[in-house]
């Protein structure tokens, strides 16, 4: 008997035992093994109400403004009916002991119950004017002119829809703040005295070597009637073709380690001058133009490497089609605030193989290589020059020429103070579920 | 002695019945807590995988026009950043609660939108992204299920109020209230029979605004127009404080032959436009003459017309030997394209399929189902679909079981 008596005393220790432990063991509500992510939703919420930028507009309202009672019923509208919500705003002060002063409060319920959660927006005035302050390419010395080639006296080609002075015009809007000395080369006599190294402005920033030089013509690139449409110099008369000067163009980049950039399809695929070639036309009917082919690129890629020229009318160009910005180039777009399409599509994509033939190395992918194929990319030279090549179909996107000159050389923005004084609001939207265990 | 037995074998038997009761016992909280634990794991999965999808395009980014099969999943607009969807991905999910659409000409099956008569989206399942796929980009086949549901966070329903002169009530509600003092823009397309070249059909469009009441709703006037005379259909858009939404009515005045268009190719934005007793067979089949158009939503929530290239006005009819339409719609901007067409001058009717889902707020349901499952986790946002506001609500399963002795 005492052993069933010992047996019920061990029962009920084990009994005792189950009891606290269970009574410690507290298993959580199923609302708090599954809950709904309500710190997203009201962050989502947010966003929504701030797609046309309404919120912004609404919380900068004075408190008694019937924007207010739009908000909240778009609030409620916009919520699942067993989400309750306080959405507070509070000002911004950069200047005094307490940093937010709650301006206005609205909600649906008297509480959030027991659990709930928050996001947080902060939103700016419209009449926020900050200043933002770019480095000076070249202002620490070494380079820091762009010139732009926007030569009356040339036609362009490839650039369908666009006239080249309205491409310089846009490039030199997007690119003039970031450089020295932004300099429009008005006609190809102007270009003649850059190929000697003659300054063409009083800018006292202007710097021949180490500039930047923008061709806006498309596949065609200006020629200076004169000295460089001369036999031996920019006319082989044997092949009778002005690939000639295509490699003379070459020869004047390395020795001014100048940046030569073509904004769209086969480079220096044309020249062109309508004095020059006034009775001549690129085979395509356009006047003022005359083809040299794949020989023109060629030509100038042997004069940047210091070769012999030679005439060779290969064409080098492949079309890998559809084409995307490196990540390099998008990461960029949101530091400089330049935003073309993320795809193109390229059909003059040059080869991988002209970086060993030239001695070249490819500082600045514009966009990712396919293959064996650099849709643009920039090229270096050692020890100097370099080009910018955009292999893309027509119609020609200047902001991808900016973004990627602005890549390749990377100067900084200096941005002001953000948060003025009554000009930052804060808004705290804050959810809480009803119903439900 | 006898006594001291049977004591020991009482007190043995009870302590060993005991001791097993207990170890069920302890075993069944450890279990419990086990299986909570899980569940607490698959709400965490199932808003991780929530912000995948709406956190990024896909790769290739731009695979919801281009046709291609991505080979990472992603609804994100690329043109955008944050919860913004884009309204061609959209388009290419398999609707799971549609019915499947043959179509004999081409000889493919299609996914099925279809919220009414002459409003529907369909597919072909060669370029939709089914589920297994969309599961394996994701990483979670065999591991998970999952139920994506987007709808529309503004529902705007539209009635006819009288129909000679036309009256139209519009009743704009929320997720969780009506949508009071919000701007409506609304645009009637009317269908003239008469009106177009030759025998095909034309159409008129009048745009106007209004603003709801307390309650969300309006009443638009058409002195003028006669609603059981001409087929016409009504577009609105309602927007306050943000929040976008679009609803549509249409009164068709002939149902028995119409045009029912497919989509063929999403680079190209080809859509096939077929006789609809090749699709849905019906009665008293005949030929019918149609013409189409591009509308495009701008952004102060007004539709502008984008004439359509070769075939935007044709004629079709049923049978063998007797070949769909097509027409290419230019431009991967959102848009509606209406299909009004016509059998003679007092039978006729206009049908409409969303370029983009957004344009006209069609539902996306894609994924599984899920019941009889153990669990469920679900989590929502806020999204937005070329700017008009939609609830994106994912549900998800675990599919390896819930055992925790395996």
């Amino acid at each position: 008997m005492m052993r069933t008596v010992e047996v019920l005393l061990v029962i009920i220790i084990i009994t005792a035992a189950f009891l606290i432990a269970s009574l410690y063991a507290v298993l959580p509500q199923p609302r708090q093994v599954s809950p709904l992510n309500l710190r997203r939703l009201a962050l989502t919420t947010l966003q929504t109400l701030d797609v046309n930028y309404d919120l912004s507009k609404t919380v900068f309202n004075e408190t008694d403004n019937a924007a207010w009672g739009k908000l909240q019923i778009a609030l409620s509208a916009c919520l699942p009916p067993n989400i309750v919500y306080n959405l507070t705003v509070y000002e911004v002060r950069s200047t005094e002991a307490q940093l937010y002063n709650m301006m206005k409060s609205i909600s649906n319920a008297e509480n959030l119950g027991v659990g709930s959660d928050a996001a947080s927006y902060l939103v700016a005035s419209s009449n926020v004017t900050s200043q933002v302050v770019r480095e000076k390419i070249g202002e620490h010395g070494g380079g820091g002119t762009l010139y732009i080639l926007n030569c009356s006296d040339s036609n362009g080609w490839w650039i369908t829809g666009y006239t080249a002075q309205k491409l310089a015009e846009d490039l030199y809007n997007l690119l003039s703040p970031y450089f020295q000395a932004a300099i429009m080369v008005q006609n190809t006599t102007q270009l003649g005295q850059l190929l000697n190294g003659t300054k063409i402005s009083s800018s006292a920033y202007e710097n021949v070597t180490n500039a930047v030089v923008i061709n806006t013509l498309g596949e065609a690139v200006p020629i200076p009637s004169g000295y460089y449409a001369s036999t031996g110099v920019g006319y082989d008369s044997v092949q009778n073709s002005y690939a000639r000067y295509c490699y003379a163009l070459g020869q004047r980049v390395r020795q001014y380690n100048w940046t030569f950039a073509s904004i769209v399809g086969y480079p220096m695929y044309y020249v062109c001058n309508t004095g020059l070639f006034s009775t001549d036309q690129n085979n395509w009917g356009i006047y003022g133009m005359k083809q040299v082919g794949a020989a023109g690129f060629n030509g100038f890629l042997r004069g940047l490497d210091n070769q012999a020229y030679s005439y060779d009318s290969n064409w080098i160009t492949g079309e890998p089609g559809v084409v995307y910005l490196s990540s390099e180039t998008l990461n960029y777009c949101n530091y400089y605030g330049i935003y073309p399409s993320p795809y193109h599509t390229s059909t003059r994509a040059l080869p991988t193989s002209i970086i060993n033939t030239y001695h070249l190395t490819v500082t600045t992918y514009i966009f990712s290589q396919t293959s064996n194929r650099l849709p643009g990319a920039i090229y270096r030279h050692a020890p100097s020059g370099g080009f910018l090549a955009l292999g893309l179909a027509r119609t020609p996107d200047i902001r991808l020429t900016a973004l990627g000159l602005l890549c390749d050389y990377k100067p900084r923005i200096y941005r002001s103070e953000y948060t003025v004084a009554g000009t930052s609001r804060l808004i705290i939207l804050q959810l809480g579920q009803v119903g439900g265990v | 002695m006898a006594g001291a037995t049977i004591d020991h074998l009482v007190s043995v038997t009870v302590f060993i019945g005991a001791i097993l009761l207990f170890i069920s016992l302890f075993n069944q909280t450890i279990q419990t807590a086990i299986i909570y634990q899980r569940h607490r794991y698959i709400a965490s999965k199932c808003t991780d995988l929530l912000d995948n999808m709406m956190l990024n395009p896909g790769y290739p980014m731009n695979w919801s026009i281009s046709g291609e099969d991505p080979t990472s999943f992603g609804l994100q607009d690329p043109e955008f950043t944050q919860y913004r969807l884009s309204p061609f991905s959209l388009m290419r999910l398999d609707y799971t609660s549609g019915t499947p659409v043959y179509y004999p000409k081409t000889g493919q099956w299609y996914s099925n939108i279809t919220v009414g008569f002459g409003q529907s989206l369909l597919v072909p399942y060669a370029q939709a992204i089914n589920y297994s796929t969309a599961a394996k980009l994701l990483g979670v086949n065999n591991t998970f299920g999952f139920s994506l549901t987007i709808s529309p966070i503004i529902t705007i329903s539209i009635s006819e109020v009288r129909t000679n002169p036309l009256k139209i009530s519009v009743n704009v509600l929320g997720t969780g209230f009506p949508l009071a003092n919000a701007n409506v823009s609304y645009c009637l397309i009317i269908v003239k029979a008469t009106g177009g070249d030759g025998s095909y059909p034309a159409y008129t469009l009048n745009y106007g605004t209004n603003m709801t009441d307390d309650e969300g709703k309006t009443l638009l006037d058409f002195p003028s127009f006669n609603g059981e005379e001409e087929s016409f259909v009504i577009i609105a858009y309602a927007h306050m404080s943000g929040l976008v939404g679009v609803g549509y009515h249409e009164n068709v005045r002939y149902t028995e032959s119409y045009v029912v268009p497919f989509v063929a190719d999403f680079e190209n934005g080809t859509i096939l436009l077929a006789h609809s007793w090749d699709v849905h067979e019906g009665s008293n089949p005949a030929e019918i003459a149609y013409n189409a158009t591009f509308i495009l939503l701008t952004e102060d929530f007004t539709l502008r017309e984008m004439p359509l290239g070769v075939g935007a006005i044709g004629k079709i009819n049923y049978g063998e030997g007797k070949p769909y339409q097509s027409v290419n719609i230019s431009t991967h901007n959102p848009g509606i394209l209406a299909i009004t067409y016509r059998k003679s001058a007092v039978e006729s009717g206009i049908v409409l399929m969303p370029w983009g889902i957004s344009t006209m707020a069609f539902p996306v349901e894609f994924g599984g189902y899920s019941a009889g499952k153990e669990w469920v986790a679900t989590d929502t946002r806020q999204v937005l679909v070329n700017g008009i506001a939609y609830q994106a609500k994912l549900a998800l399963w675990s599919l390896e079981g819930y055992q925790v002795i395996s």
